[in-house]
């Protein structure tokens, strides 16, 4: 099987608007960014050129393993999408 | 929006729909208020349902009734180091008849059902409504508040919100922060099998279901792997605890991959198509992890009260979900008939709670969430059960060693003879 492939067989209904954002201060100084191997959407990247993290909402299956994870509490905001967007499980 | 309703539950997952459902057969004016477009759609777990005694209170032709898959006839624990594993196998004939020990279901269609079975019994359900405040009245919660769609008015809230419960967190009855070290995630792919290919590679006949849990196939990271069957799909996936994951720099679909690609299991899922990836968190803590259960004018229930039991041979958490959301309810109309929905007249609530199995069992199992942190479990007890039933079996023309002796000697070598005591003494006393 292969992954990249496992991330397209889930279904969403995409915001505009993100519902986690980051303070990317934070994440600069983190010792730690288990976030980016952790997340089991591969929703965060860290780039160690830029130094900066990129969070990308689309794929989100708002499972809650970064609000978990994340000790450094990086989240200037984290709330489940607005009713009716976010993650649509057909089966599972 | 702006209407006031005798009760609002927050989540329309088993625990929420539980509730509404409770509170809307005694006759309270519920509203059952979910964000998704449909109850289920976020919802999202490894695939068995244990038996639900709760439901078979309030529907006695439960199994009748309700969206079910496969009933679990073959249960099966499988050891895997590498390219070997070791296979026990349990299939009980009273496992094959009513009332079924376990089903496989698909969330979006049994969580869909139950609220709809609330709405029938006269719950209000709200849909595509994310609740993101408390709504507070002289320090008593009076409602919610809603994403862009405005307030709704109860003297009591039901949070089942989930394990996250951001509800419970706004109400003070929750710590501020996880601990990763009781938190798990797991990870599912769900995989397309025409039924006949399925009856016949795992075993089974009319609706009979086959549910095999796994240790020793997650990389060394702390957890386990299920592989469940449903009507014409098998469910394949892992559950990681997070404090362990988060120091072993692996990712959770790497790992999945590679459990996939495990050959034994390569054969059980080989010719099916992968259908759907999905991911949560469970609250693994048990007893300990359980948050306060009761404010002024409102209660916890479900995933969002931490309620879920894991030992390491059962994952239980809809069933406690479930009973807590009937006791839950229950405990609201016994308030609503004293007129009293302040901490003290919702109490009954966490007295049902200590009477009944949920809270027993939770207490009974309260130290396997340490046990089950023993990297060993998950390495070297694998490792040293199939190389030893691998020796047991191989023939080679040398003569054997003595069993007994032999076992210990690899025992002493893989994990040592005081780890070994000393776990099977904490698996003793945990179990």
């Amino acid at each position: 099987m292969n992954i990249d492939e496992i991330f397209d067989f889930t279904s969403f209904t995409i915001d505009r608007e993100p519902h986690i954002v980051l303070d990317p201060q934070v994440c600069v100084s983190c010792d730690n960014r288990s976030c980016t191997n952790c997340c089991p959407a591969r929703c965060y990247t860290w780039s160690g050129e830029e130094q900066k993290m990129t969070f990308v909402h689309d794929g989100c299956l708002e499972c809650g393993t970064c609000y978990v994870v994340c000790h450094k509490n990086a989240f200037t905001r984290w709330r489940y999408p607005r009713g009716g967007f976010g993650v649509a499980y057909r089966m599972t | 929006m702006n209407r006031t309703y005798q009760a609002i539950v927050v989540g329309a997952g088993p625990a929420g729909s539980s509730a509404a459902l409770t509170m809307a057969r005694a006759g309270l004016d519920v509203a059952l208020v979910e964000r998704g477009t449909f109850p289920g759609e976020k919802n999202m777990f490894g695939g068995v349902l244990h038996r639900l005694p709760s439901l078979e209170e309030v529907f006695p032709d439960f199994w009748e009734r309700a969206p079910l898959e496969r009933h679990i006839v073959k249960k099966s624990v499988t050891f895997m180091t590498g390219d070997s594993s070791f296979n026990t196998i349990i299939e009980a004939g009273s496992f094959d008849r009513p009332p079924y020990n376990g089903y496989t279901i698909f969330r979006p269609r049994f969580d869909r059902w139950l609220a709809e079975e609330a709405v029938k019994a006269g719950a209000t359900l709200i849909t595509r409504a994310t609740v993101d405040d408390l709504v507070w009245k002289n320090d008593r919660v009076a409602g919610v508040s809603i994403l862009d769609r405005g307030e709704i008015s109860a003297p009591v809230v039901v949070a089942a919100d989930g394990v996250l419960s951001f509800i419970a967190k706004k109400a003070g009855l929750r710590q501020p922060t996880f601990d990763p070290g009781q938190m798990a995630v797991g990870v599912k792919a769900l995989i397309d099998m025409p039924r006949e290919l399925i009856d016949e590679r795992f075993g089974l006949v009319r609706d009979q279901g086959f549910a095999n849990e796994f240790v020793g196939c997650t990389g060394g990271v702390r957890g386990g792997g299920f592989l469940y069957t449903n009507y014409d799909s098998v469910s394949v996936g892992l559950v990681f605890h997070l404090a362990s994951l988060k120091t072993s720099n692996k990712t959770p679909y790497d790992l999945l991959n590679e459990f996939l690609e495990q050959p034994q299991v390569a054969k059980m899922v080989r010719g099916g198509r992968l259908l759907e990836y999905s991911a949560h968190v469970i609250p693994e803590g048990g007893y300990d992890m359980i948050p306060e259960l009761v404010g002024d004018g409102i209660l916890v229930a479900g995933d969002a009260a931490a309620l879920c039991n894991a030992t390491g041979l059962n994952l239980e958490g809809i069933n406690l979900a479930s009973q807590s959301g009937v006791l839950a309810g229950k405990a609201v109309v016994a308030a609503h008939g004293l007129g009293d929905l302040s901490r003290k007249g919702l109490e009954v609530y966490q007295r049902l709670m200590n009477d009944s199995y949920v809270m027993k069992d939770l207490k009974l199992y309260r130290k396997a969430p340490h046990m089950l942190h023993n990297d060993r479990i998950y390495n070297e007890y694998p490792e040293l059960m199939t190389s030893f039933m691998e020796y047991i079996y191989r023939i080679e023309g040398a003569p054997k060693e003595n069993l007994t002796k032999l076992f210990l000697k690899s025992a002493k070598e893989k994990v040592g003879l005081g780890n070994l005591m000393a776990d099977a003494f904490s698996a003793w006393r945990s179990l």
